[in-house]
């Protein structure tokens, strides 16, 4: 019997019986509140589940939660057990939303419930969901410009919310009234409550049916098991270092600039340090991490590589973190985190990178940068005016990967069970008209294995009053970027056009608060993914395939791949590869690259200026950042996206 | 005179066909391998059963031939008409995946690829007004390009045309005008549900198995007809009914899984017959296991179901879990050493070790022939398995590596399939909130009988049923139906706006449409029932929980009482102070079939002697083992276990400590002791 094969005493069917049962327990938790609950953020899956053991270790997730809440729960757990060591009845169940004891950020609310059999608290059920609303100064409660969380929402520090099994009215409804949404909050808590109950009577079946010691044991045996598998598995790794930096675009209270979050690997043996020396200390907006999303961010990007093991606390036994204090990976009370996602997915994505030289077989160039939309104000389509909250997120392209194309329109790294929202259920609730919602032509990092493609969506507002719109996104600047010699793939950000002027303005990547109008229409693309190995290696057959679907346009399949197609008959989608141009476009590519690389600036800035290039040619072909809406080079960040360009992309050109 | 049935269950090994006499209830079975064209095998296995398709009252057949060009997407050019801005929500889907963590393991694409995605400008609004009248211009140059193509189908799926179809029925109209013939799906007729990529997928799935159904029941009904049927030939969907070849143009996705159903229906029917109105369906084959339950006597039916993952098809559907667990299914090491079973399989051919074709990786049959559960002639001496090339695959393929003996390493690899098989029925029962020790197994297919004790044993169910043909079950489901069709329509409302008038006259648009399409496939009227339900929620709820309406509905607060009760069974609270809103209406209409009675037989106290005795090993120790033909059983024998019974299509083993029955339809029942 190999070291995975040992299972703390229990026979090998026994172990593999308990172990699906545990994750079964978890997803009955997560069915019943996919059909229970109220909050739309929640049944668009943005919820997750566990089981603990009686110390608050996580013994299973559910088969479709979210990555970004997964390595957290076993931190609000241990806060709860901490909180109320020696006072829980059977029939409690706690509440707690608190990122400073290891949560996420303030909308996610956790529920958790002691499983006793007889008088002896055995483990404990948690369910996680995001709230539609925990007030804070703008609905959502998602204020880019809170510098601390006085400003945010409500948080919640361990609290009992049901007490022996009776509800605590008074301190649910002092929450509830706490929001924007209280019929919403009190049912959500129902929802959640019951499902914590439906784990707990599934654990009392197993006990029923194994014995206390023996599901106990079993608690221990899944996580000593992942344990067990992960070092053997990091022990037949050489030792090593790796290093990456990845950027949040700008500090908004400070001056340009990328903020840099580095991430230095070590293996060694059968374990794995992860330091974070030279990362920046916090910033003045929502963008830091406090410790435990940071913990869940490095668990997560790990786990991505070793996709076949069930995730639980025997995971997190095989590495160990670093960070300077009051660094933006490490925030402390009261620093606002409620946009913990912007690091969270830089510390993902730095991750894959290290790993990806590892495993060359799962490497993938970075992804998309998630995006949060909110406009609230009244619903004016009725004489009543109600509040409403139009709370959006997209799907985007995902990085390109080793013999493969990334993936088209896919669901942010930070949580792939992430659903899209169907546009007919938002244009019900909400004065809001979506005109396009498709895939972005060309917004693929190019590679020789390209990036997945973003998408577009643009959204007018219908009869509404007092309505603002927030949007909380990131990588404007720091561009999506390719690896292995694959280009980058476009800037994210947001555009307003304006009725009553006929404009259009370009607003950015993150703002709150801008007032629209009835008759405005906003629009924002999501990033593709960036590209893999270079893009004059294409096979210009695959290119052609592209260009028949329409992923990318005859005039780019020329700039980005050096491929050149002739239409025979666009009708029927008949274009033909000229191979004399094809091989003498690239020829030219190849001469030319490394000096638009490190071309002055100042000249792509005028060209951009004068509508001669767009930003695609600027991040791709010429490695430049500018200030999308004005034109203006912004150069400390052009310095620093050229360094990446530079180790990721043209380092790896055999020209 | 008509006087006989036949139903015929076309799988991916063999056709099995179900002959049936109208008057004695008596039943025949054929079996032959299934053909490239199905209909060949299908018509040759009906001439070698000798049945003269003249005297034939019912033909009912259940196909995979949807589920499989659904897969392998072997399936027409299909156009798909979008509104403009829209041409990618079948691509977005709701962006999720399934694996979560390994990202290169991607979501199969759609099933029409972007390039024969057109749009249109048109757009209606949430309320169902028209905001962007049809752009008649570019809906016929839509058409046009289409046709240039030479598209065999086209979907148009338009935004919220669940409230409004008008302009999907006007590009309809010109798609017809401009390819005469061709088959065109719209969203707003095929699903009428909100939320555009469930409804569009559904709609995408029927346009695109329209050609592949229509030619294929055609070519069929042609076939038989040719050699003397005179009847309509009856189509098992997935709801579990069938319907006739005049529905099949415009419903095509409903066969999506079509011979999946067959099989549970047969399962739940058997079980009730034998007074266990609560029944697991397992139903084994050579490369996977279908799981199926039925609670009072209906099958578990759910809407969220997909052929794959991402492609949602909302008609209801029965629900089965499918897994790689079948009588192939090879035994393997992962890197860590553990000992796994499935889903890979040696298929038929090479097929397992002891059919002789090369195969070297033992499976789950060679292991049965070493255990000498499984004898070495098989279908009726057609088929001679080699048990030394058995015992030399088990030997080096898993004893060698484990350190064990044969005997050891062979139960070692049964009892893993039997784990797979019971984690597969946990899913479907205890994941829903049903306990399996209330439940019957009911285990059929070639394999099923082989490995049914064990499984149960597992779950402590109490009683296994073996039907008197396990091989050709799926098929005797298909004789077991009724027509029967599903409709359902958008009543969205608070219960506090709403009058019952109102809610009654929803559902009588839907029973004219419903008893037009069941008169249309000539049932007579008096022939059909209609069940109706409403789905309601708390208001706020995004998901909706269906109950039963009655006829007529005369009192909203009944109906809300009803959601109570239904909200507090189903998840285990209710919220007596919260408002409660309608979300859809539904109705179940069903033709009426008449049905055969199965032929009874009277116990006989004959006790039928062995026709051997064989060393079975159960516990890593030799039994000696009485074999028993079935067809020596008679109705009333009771018999102990250790005991194989042995018949044409299958192989039944009574474990050690367990009993058996043979029952008045021929059944063996198995009582599995201590649960």
């Amino acid at each position: 019997m190999s070291a995975e094969t040992n299972f703390n005493g229990l026979d090998p069917v026994t172990f593999e019986v308990l172990k699906n049962s545990f994750i079964t327990s978890v997803d009955q938790m997560a069915e019943q509140i996919l059909r229970t609950c109220y909050s739309f953020v929640i049944y668009n899956r943005d919820f997750s589940s566990a089981l603990h053991d009686a110390e608050g270790n996580s013994v299973a997730q559910g088969t479709q939660d979210i990555a970004v809440h997964v390595g957290t729960l076993h931190f609000t757990c241990k806060a709860v057990i901490e909180a109320f060591r020696d006072e829980m009845l059977p029939g409690d169940v706690y509440a707690i939303n608190d990122p400073y004891a290891g949560g996420t950020h303030f909308s996610d609310v956790r529920l958790i419930r002691p499983i006793f059999d007889e008088d002896d608290i055995i483990g404990f059920a948690q369910s996680n969901g995001h709230w539609s609303d925990l007030g804070g100064s703008v609905p959502g409660s998602f204020d880019v410009a809170a510098k601390d969380m006085f400003r945010e929402a409500v948080r919640i520090t361990p609290i009992r919310l049901f007490h022996g099994g009776r509800f605590c009215k008074d301190v649910a409804n002092m929450i509830a009234a706490n929001t924007r949404d209280p019929r919403s909050i009190i049912g959500d808590i129902h929802a959640q409550a019951q499902a914590t109950n439906v784990a707990e009577r599934d654990i009392l079946r197993l006990v029923k049916k194994y014995g206390r010691k023996t599901v106990v044991d079993g608690m221990a045996a899944v996580q000593d098991y992942v344990e067990r598998a992960m070092r053997h598995r990091i022990a037949a790794l050489p030792d090593g270092v790796w290093e990456t930096v990845d950027y949040i675009d700008r500090d908004p209270a400070a001056g340009e600039g990328m903020i840099p979050i580095r991430v230095k690997m070590t293996i060694k043996g059968d374990k794995v340090h992860y330091d974070f020396t030279g990362s920046h200390p916090t910033i003045g907006s929502i963008y830091n991490s406090a410790p435990g999303a940071t913990f869940s961010a490095v668990a997560a990007g790990m786990k991505t590589f070793f996709p076949d093991l069930p995730l639980n606390s025997g995971f997190y036994r095989i590495f160990d973190i670093t960070a300077p204090e009051n660094s933006v990976v490490s925030a402390q009370w009261p620093v606002a985190v409620t946009g913990f996602l912007m690091p969270f997915e830089k510390i993902m994505n730095s991750i894959y990178e290290m790993w990806s030289k590892i495993l060359p077989e799962r490497a993938i160039s970075c992804s998309f940068n998630l995006e949060y939309l909110l406009t609230g104000g009244l619903d004016a389509r009725t004489p009543e005016k109600p509040i409403f909250m139009f709370y959006d997120w997209l799907p985007g392209g995902w990085g390109g990967r080793n013999g493969k194309d990334g993936c088209n329109v896919t669901t942010a790294c930070f949580g792939t069970g992430l659903m899209a929202q169907p546009v007919e259920g938002q244009e019900r609730v909400n004065p809001v008209l979506t005109t396009k919602f498709e895939i972005k032509r060309d917004s693929s990092g190019p590679g020789k294995f390209r990036g997945g493609a973003g998408v577009e969506k643009a959204s007018i507002l219908l009869e509404a009053e007092k309505t603002v719109i927030s949007y909380i996104c990131d990588r404007e600047r720091a561009v999506v970027f390719g690896t292995n010699g694959g280009l980058p793939s476009m800037p994210h950000g947001l555009s307003i056009y304006r009725a009553a002027t006929g404009k259009e303005e370009w607003l950015g990547s993150v703002f709150s608060d801008v007032s629209i109008e009835t008759g405005d229409i906003f629009s924002r693309p999501t990033a593709g993914g960036g590209g893999f190995g270079d893009p004059l290696e294409r096979d210009p057959e695959r290119v052609r395939e592209d260009v028949i679907d329409d992923y990318v346009s005859i005039e780019r399949a020329r700039k980005d791949y050096g491929v050149v197609l002739k239409p025979i008959d666009v009708e029927l989608g008949e274009y033909e590869i000229d191979a004399a141009a094809t091989k003498a476009e690239r020829a030219d590519i190849r001469a030319k690259r490394q000096a638009w690389a490190t071309s002055d600036p100042q000249a792509i800035s005028d060209k951009y200026k004068a509508g001669e290039l767009d930003a695609m040619d600027a991040v791709r072909r010429y490695a430049v950042i500018l200030d999308w809406d004005s034109g203006e080079v912004l150069p400390e960040t052009t310095a620093q996206f050229r360094e990446m360009f530079q180790k990721r992309t043209a380092a790896h050109w055999r020209d | 005179m008509a006087s006989t049935r036949v139903a015929v269950d076309v799988g991916g090994t063999f056709t099995d066909i179900c002959i049936m006499d109208e008057e004695t209830g008596e039943l025949r079975i054929e079996k032959t391998s299934s053909t490239a064209d199905p209909i060949v095998g299908v018509i040759s296995g009906v001439e070698r059963a000798g049945v003269d398709l003249s005297q034939v009252s019912m033909f009912s057949h259940g196909t995979t031939v949807a589920t499989n060009a659904l897969i392998t997407r072997r399936l027409p050019r299909t156009g798909m008409v979008c509104t403009e801005g829209f041409r990618d929500v079948i691509e977005i889907r709701r962006a999720n995946k399934q694996d979560l963590w390994d990202t290169y393991k991607d979501v199969a694409p759609p099933y029409v690829p972007r390039r024969d995605r057109l749009t249109v400008p048109e757009r209606i609004d949430a309320s169902g007004k028209v905001i962007t009248p049809l752009d008649k211009d570019a809906a016929r140059d839509a058409a046009r390009i289409f046709k240039r193509r030479g598209v065999k189908a086209v979907s148009v799926c338009f935004m919220n045309a669940f409230v409004n179809g008008e302009n999907e029925k006007q590009m309809r109209d010109i798609l017809l005008e401009e390819i005469p013939g061709i088959a065109v799906s719209i969203s707003s007729e095929v699903m009428p549900e909100i939320f555009e990529h469930e409804r569009f997928s559904t709609t995408v799935a029927n346009a695109v198995l329209s050609p592949v159904v229509v030619d294929y029941t055609t070519r069929l009904g042609d076939s038989l007809a040719k050699k003397g049927y005179s009847r309509d030939l009856l189509l098992l969907h997935t709801g579990g009914g069938v319907m006739t070849p005049k529905s099949v143009k415009d419903f095509a996705a409903r066969l999506a899984g079509s011979g999946i159903a067959a099989g549970a229906i047969a399962s739940r029917h058997i079980a009730t017959l034998c007074g266990y109105p609560n029944s697991i369906g397992l139903d084994m084959g050579g490369t996977s296991t279908d799981v199926s339950l039925a609670y009072e006597g209906v099958s578990r039916v759910t809407k969220d179901w997909y052929i794959e993952f991402g492609y949602p098809i909302r008609f209801p559907s029965i629900e089965v879990l499918t897994i790689g667990a079948g009588g192939g299914s090879l035994a393997w090491f992962d890197e860590a050493g553990s000992l796994r079973n499935g889903p890979q399989s040696a298929g038929s051919n090479p097929g397992p070790a002891c059919y002789g074709n090369g195969n070297k990786t033992p499976t789950n049959t060679d292991a049965n022939v070493v255990l000498g559960r499984l004898g070495t002639s098989l279908a009726g001496g057609e088929l001679i398995l080699k048990a030394d090339l058995s015992t030399e695959a088990v030997q080096t393929g898993a004893a060698d590596r484990l350190g064990v003996s044969l005997h050891e390493a062979a139960e070692a690899i049964v009892k893993v399939a039997n784990a797979n098989m019971a984690d597969a029925v946990r899913l479907i029962s205890i994941s829903r909130g049903y306990d399996p020790r209330d439940f019957a197994l009911v285990a059929f297919g070639g394999a099923g009988a082989l490995h049914g004790a064990a499984v149960a044993q597992e779950l402590s169910i109490p009683v296994v049923i073996v039907p008197p043909n396990p091989g050709v079950t799926s098929a005797l489901g298909c004789l077991l139906v009724d027509i029967q069709h599903d409709f359902s329509d958008s009543f969205m409302v608070d219960s506090a706006s709403t009058t019952p008038e109102a809610i009654e006259a929803g559902f009588q648009r839907l029973e004219k449409e419903a008893v037009a399409r069941l008169v249309h496939e000539g049932v007579a009227p008096e022939d059909i029932t209609i069940g109706r339900s409403a789905e309601m929620m708390y208001q706020g709820q995004w998901r909706s929980l269906a109950v039963s309406a009655p006829s007529p509905v005369t009192d909203v607060a009944a109906l809300t009482a009803r959601f109570h009760v239904e909200h507090e069974r189903e998840y285990s609270f209710r919220r007596d102070d919260a408002p409660i809103s309608f979300f859809r209406l539904g109705l179940k209409a069903t033709g009426l079939v008449p049905k055969a009675k199965l032929k009874e037989h009277k116990p006989e106290s004959r006790k039928p002697e062995p026709k051997l005795f064989r060393t079975v090993w159960f516990d890593e120790k030799p039994h000696e083992t009485p074999v028993y033909e079935r067809d020596d059983l008679p109705s009333g024998f009771t018999f102990k276990g250790p005991a194989i019974v042995e018949q044409f299509d299958s192989t039944t083993v009574v474990p050690p400590g367990t009993s058996a029955t043979v029952d008045k339809l021929l059944n063996i029942l198995i009582h599995i002791k201590g649960a």
